[in-house]
């Protein structure tokens, strides 16, 4: 066989594989989407119909709250007030700590270490005290209280990021400023601060990705849709034996939506941070 | 360092320090407190010190031996599983066209919360509906109850496990195969090596340190596995799928609000991965990463 010939039948192969392997992999997705779209007579149909014959969007509109979403919107209110907030808190006190570790080494290598541990700890350990400690101070099923507690592997993981991008800023614009008589806090903020927007977006976005899609702290620390985040409201749908499963998948899609997008958006930083820039592409 | 220089270091760095003496070492020296009390939120006079009774009861409850067994098994089966598929499937696309659009769509799942894998395995893994037993049922196998059965509900766990983070594992080592300069491999064929002994001896110890990285991330993160479960089987049927977390959880706060029993379960668990968590700082190389290692 020639090689040409012979190269272009293993490339073939390699295709069919990849399909293959991505059919399966994304398979879940699909199959939540769909069924988003399925009309009732459809959910638990054998033999299972693979796109909805029938689509429909009363799923989501349905005009009641048990084989409809209309419920939803104080969850994602819940969802979208919480995530935001720790973006924003996670970004700024982020950088702050960020440019006085990445500049002055703080603390060395013994505080960083710390703070990055803080991301990969399991979120069972906290939540146990802290139950505990919230019951006393009156922070159980409010937004303060998820906020709180989102925070700690939110800044973990905005430090550990905006560090990498403070070291990218030459240290020669530091000293040239200092040079023409600014302080250290005007260095900060006509010159770090201009030049690590970037950094400072990019934690902003996968702080709230992360928080979007915690479910075990949300569960335990709320308790109704006053505080209560979209995965908790998902768990909550399976009641009884008739579960609506276009509604719940209706409310799953919604859910994983935003970070479908926002992820593949800013893939980049998504998988430096979860690697903790073992990669880098 | 000046003076001016010192009081900025501190005063930035201060607001972290503060929230995480509040926000993380107050709960855990708390939690580590209460692991040697019989704190139980639905006893009001609870809260006595009865030293390590906790910890000892441990030992003699099958259930917990059952669940740490469980999450040592999602580790020894779906991780390597993972290391594996994301090696194998990093050499399928590579050099293949359209490979930057593979790599993106292979993101997908990994970005799916756990909860909502909970739901698409609900219905897919469902005895009567389930896409999976209508797959089987082209090659004539009867339908399975997937969650119904010990095995076969351990089974769809790890599955899914695998599903959601071979992705991580492949983006690890395909970002790694992109680094190992092309002429070495060249080099290493013109020597007369061929592709295997070519991967062997060149490909091999470029990716090494990337693939402990992984597996350790990997390890750490199969401990805390939960809405997946949460959302299936709910640790059953029985207890064959409650994981080392998820059994934390009934203990903790669905059950039985036993505070002073779930803390020693959580002191454990936290031990082990903060060990993990250090091993995993050694080998990201962290200091030189971030350029505050000492040498420099």
């Amino acid at each position: 066989m020639r090689p040409k010939t012979k190269r272009r039948i293993i490339n073939t192969i390699r295709y069919i594989f990849t399909i293959l392997i991505l059919v399966v992999f994304l398979f879940p997705a699909y199959w939540i989407t769909i069924t988003a779209f399925k009309p009732s007579s459809e959910w638990n149909q054998w033999p299972p119909h693979f796109w909805p014959y029938h689509p429909t969007l009363s799923n989501f509109f349905g005009g009641n709250s048990v084989s409809s979403i209309e419920g939803i919107l104080p969850f994602l209110r819940n969802s979208l007030v919480v995530s935001t907030a720790v973006a924003v808190i996670a970004a700024v006190i982020a950088l702050l700590a960020a440019y006085s570790i990445a500049r002055f080494k703080t603390g060395g290598m013994g505080l960083a270490g710390w703070i990055i541990s803080m991301r990969m700890l399991p979120p069972v350990t906290i939540v146990i005290p802290l139950y505990v400690i919230y019951a006393k101070v009156n922070l159980l099923n409010t937004w303060t209280g998820l906020i709180l507690i989102y925070l700690v592997p939110a800044i973990a993981l905005g430090v550990w990021i905006l560090i990498t991008f403070i070291n990218q800023i030459p240290k020669e614009l530091d000293e040239a400023a200092k040079i023409d008589g600014a302080s250290n806090l005007q260095t900060f903020t006509h010159i770090i601060l201009p030049l690590s927007l970037s950094g400072f977006a990019a934690v902003m976005v996968l702080t709230f990705i992360q928080t979007w899609s915690e479910f075990l702290l949300a569960t335990i620390l709320t308790s109704n849709s006053a505080a209560q985040t979209l995965p908790v409201y998902l768990g909550r749908f399976i009641t009884g034996y008739n579960i609506a499963w276009g509604a719940l998948s209706a409310a799953g899609l919604i859910t994983m939506l935003p970070v479908i997008v926002f992820g593949i958006i800013f893939q980049r930083y998504l998988i430096r941070g979860l690697t903790f820039g073992a990669v880098k592409y | 360092m000046s003076k001016s220089s010192r009081k900025i270091a501190i005063l930035f760095i201060l607001p972290v320090i503060i929230f995480y003496l509040v926000m993380a070492i107050y709960p855990f020296v708390s939690m580590v407190y209460e692991s040697f009390t019989n704190l139980n939120l639905t006893m009001p006079h609870s809260g006595q010190f009865i030293g390590l009774s906790n910890y000892f009861a441990i030992f003699q409850d099958p259930l917990a031996l059952s669940s740490i067994d469980f999450s040592a098994m999602v580790v020894y089966i779906a991780v390597p599983v993972e290391m594996v598929l994301g090696l194998v499937f990093a050499y399928l696309i590579r050099g293949l066209k359209g490979e930057r659009v593979f790599r993106t769509l292979f993101l997908i799942p990994m970005m799916i919360p756990g909860i909502v894998f909970g739901i698409a395995a609900q219905m897919i893994f469902n005895y009567l509906f389930g896409a999976a037993n209508y797959f089987l049922s082209f090659l004539g196998i009867q339908p399975i109850a997937w969650l119904g059965q010990a095995s076969t509900a351990q089974f769809v766990i790890i599955f899914l496990d695998v599903l959601q983070w071979t992705p991580f594992v492949f983006l690890i080592i395909y970002a790694g195969l992109l680094s190992v300069p092309q002429d070495l491999i060249d080099a290493a064929k013109v020597d007369g090596a061929n592709g295997w002994q070519a991967f062997l001896h060149v490909e091999f110890p470029t990716l090494k340190p990337l693939i402990y990285v992984a597996l350790i991330i990997r390890i750490i993160d199969a401990l805390k596995i939960f809405g997946k479960i949460y959302m299936t089987t709910w640790g059953g049927p029985g207890t064959a799928t409650s994981s080392w977390s998820f059994y934390i959880y009934k203990v903790g706060v669905s059950y039985g609000w036993d505070i002073g029993y779930a803390s020693a379960l959580a002191v454990i668990l936290l031990i082990v991965s903060t060990i993990l968590v250090n091993i995993l700082i050694k080998f990201l190389n962290l200091g030189e990463q971030l350029g505050i290692s000492k040498e420099t």
